[in-house]
């Protein structure tokens, strides 16, 4: 397997590209998606692959300092066992005949010399001059002939497009068989602020799902980002424990109750970087007078951990209130049964009972003081979101 | 040019500002009227009020006209506006010169340089200068676009200095006859449908210049289609002229014209 060096992406993919394949990163005009193919020739890269780029739109030079700039020092295209077919070797090609075909012929032998020559592993194409001057057939024979050269040697092929034919194109490849794995690199355009996102469109080696992940670029990398999800469940339960022990930074705007307690009033909110996702963790208040907050809250949550009260059976109702809520939105949800460690504590079968859950809900029992319980009930939802079928 | 407030005085720029139209309350919501960008040309100015926001113009002339300064001066950005140059002929630093020139603060103007980078590739972007290898690389030039207008937004364009909000966007193509010696028809359409379209999304205006004399009508038509309006310019003997088609309420008649420090005069 090669990384993508983009680590919940790899997680989505069963831990990177099958060496061998076909990968397509399909850039939307206007996505700052350029990181995704740089960050995974810098994983080949230091995993000491021979890899040979492919280049027609700009110069090795420019490359290299356009990709310093992206990743760092952590790219050693300096040292690294990395080849180019650059810009300027376009040119030479092009000024070589004027018949489409023999510039095909001339791309294939380049491609497969240097292949040879320098024993590549994986071939890193920029696809969009090529595509535009063959054609989508031609195309991909050029960039897949270093694979056809020595089938034995399973050569990995990972290309980036800027897709200005959207959807229409990626069917086509799925159809006609011509990638493994297709990524579609989109944002919307949104004034402010931009929202970028990767969908994974299609992998031949597993029957996943079809799922979008925003993401935001930060310090070099591609960080995967769950804008939003939401601590829910009955007064009481434990949510705001929850919020703070999941957030590496948090804050919960609470009152003391009637009864002396403390209780939310407004919103807990927390932010974490957990398995290179970055999250956004909003609790909400569980006394009945705040449920109107809820829809909104629910609106553009990507997973939802309700949180109860495990030795409290008269609170289960209202749960079960607030999971009606959270499956008519269709929404990954995880079930966090709290205070396991007081007495009196029901069984998850009764609760799931009570609740009319079935068995594919993740349901766990923990303490909310322990972050090790609050990290396990995240990473089962994260698990959720990044499998879920929008 | 005066400092503006960012974000926190939203509602006093839009109730204030003379060339910032009021919230109108319509029956179930507020909507702000759209921003309208003066032209800079009285006559246009007078009877339309300037171009919508939305609005994308094409430049057709043929080359030694004078549609670069015409371009540029209906780029200009007035107080509180900003500019963004896709520049695929002149270096940032002329583009920048040209628009000082005319007129312009330069630290409300931008430049995306498709230039220099293929003789220094060790460039480095600034928040206001961003370089593409070349005119060929539309993946880097939508992303430098995307930036930019991000930066904007953010308020990290202009030194501390801040204009409207919603900031007011005027974006140059000089010119799109460069980038079609590059890239197919076909893929240059497809990818100015795509900016274009964007454009409008964040309500900017957008000056597109093509040379009249260097392509088919075809090509011409085909450009024609992403557009709201055209401004011909033509030459003869050595004075510079202009038409309008498709600006309601403005005739189409050919006009005598001439720009001088980003300000363009009709004659008489």
């Amino acid at each position: 397997m090669i990384s993508t060096g983009v680590s919940g992406l790899d997680e989505m993919l069963g831990s990177g590209i099958p060496k061998g394949s076909r990968a397509l990163y399909s850039l939307e005009p206007g996505v700052d998606g350029q990181l995704f193919m740089i960050s995974t020739l810098s994983c080949a890269l230091a995993k000491k692959l021979s890899c040979l780029v492919i280049l027609p739109n700009t110069t090795v030079d420019a490359f290299r300092n356009d990709a310093a700039k992206m990743y760092g020092a952590r790219l050693d295209l300096a040292s690294g066992p990395v080849t180019f077919i650059d810009a300027i070797d376009r040119e030479r090609i092009q000024k070589s005949s004027q018949s489409p075909q023999i510039r095909a012929r001339e791309w294939k032998r380049r491609i497969q010399k240097l292949c040879r020559d320098h024993n590549v592993d994986v071939v890193f194409a920029y696809f969009d001059l090529l595509y535009e001057e063959f054609g989508l057939d031609t195309a991909t024979e050029i960039v897949t002939s270093a694979q056809e050269r020595d089938r034995d040697k399973k050569v990995t092929l990972v290309i980036e497009h800027l897709n200005l034919e959207g959807a229409e194109l990626l069917d086509k490849v799925i159809n006609e068989g011509k990638f493994d794995l297709v990524l579609a690199i989109r944002s919307s355009f949104r004034p402010f602020p931009q929202f970028n996102y990767f969908t994974l469109v299609h992998t031949s080696w597993a029957q996943l799902p079809v799922r979008s992940v925003p993401f935001i670029i930060a310090e070099g990398r591609v960080i995967p980002y769950i804008p939003r999800i939401v601590v829910t469940g009955p007064a009481n339960s434990g949510k705001s424990t929850f919020v703070i022990n999941a957030a590496d930074e948090g804050h919960s705007i609470d009152r003391r109750g009637f009864g002396g307690d403390m209780t939310t009033v407004a919103l807990d909110f927390g932010w974490l970087r957990w398995k290179d996702f970055d999250i956004t963790v909003y609790g909400t208040p569980g006394h009945t007078r705040f449920d109107p907050l809820l829809p909104p809250y629910l609106r553009h949550a990507m997973g939802v951990v309700v949180v109860i009260d495990a030795t409290k059976p008269d609170l289960l109702p209202r749960a079960r209130h607030l999971i009606s809520l959270i499956t008519k939105r269709r929404i990954p949800y995880a079930i966090a049964a709290n205070k396991n460690d007081l007495p009196g504590v029901m069984t998850l079968d009764q609760i799931r009972g009570e609740l009319g859950i079935g068995g594919e809900i993740p349901l766990f029992s923990i303490t909310a003081e322990r972050k090790s319980d609050v990290n396990f009930v995240l990473e089962s939802l994260v698990d959720s979101i990044t499998q879920f079928s929008y | 040019m005066g400092t503006v407030k960012h974000l926190d005085s939203v509602m006093f720029l839009v109730t204030t500002r003379p060339d910032r139209r009021d919230y109108k309350h319509s029956d179930k919501m507020i909507k702000r009227k759209m921003y309208t960008y003066k032209s800079g040309i009285v006559q246009i100015d007078q009877v339309t009020g300037g171009f919508d926001s939305g609005t994308n113009i094409l430049i057709l002339a043929p080359p030694m006209s004078a549609a670069d300064q015409l371009a540029y001066a209906l780029t200009k950005p007035l107080a509180g506006e900003y500019a963004i140059v896709l520049s695929t002929n002149e270096r940032a630093a002329e583009v920048v010169d040209a628009f000082k020139l005319a007129g312009a603060d330069k630290r409300f103007t931008g430049v995306i340089d498709a230039i220099t980078k293929s003789s220094t590739p060790s460039i480095v972007d600034t928040p206001r200068l961003m370089f593409v290898s070349s005119p060929t690389d539309l993946t880097g030039i939508g992303i430098k676009f995307s930036n930019m207008v991000e930066t904007i937004f953010e308020g990290d364009f202009s030194d501390g200095e801040t204009g409207l909000f919603p900031p007011p966007i005027r974006f140059c193509v000089n010119s799109i006859s460069t980038l079609l010696m590059y890239r197919r028809l076909e893929v240059l359409y497809q990818f100015l449908h795509v900016l274009t379209a964007k454009l409008k999304k964040i309500e900017g205006v957008g000056v597109y210049l093509l040379s009249s004399e260097s392509f088919d009508d075809k090509t011409l038509s085909l450009i024609k289609q992403l557009m709201t309006c055209v401004i011909e310019v033509k030459v003869e003997q050595n004075v510079n002229y202009l038409r309008l088609r498709g600006v309601s309420g403005v005739n189409g008649e050919w006009m005598k014209f001439s720009v001088s420090k980003g300000q363009v005069t009709i004659l008489p």
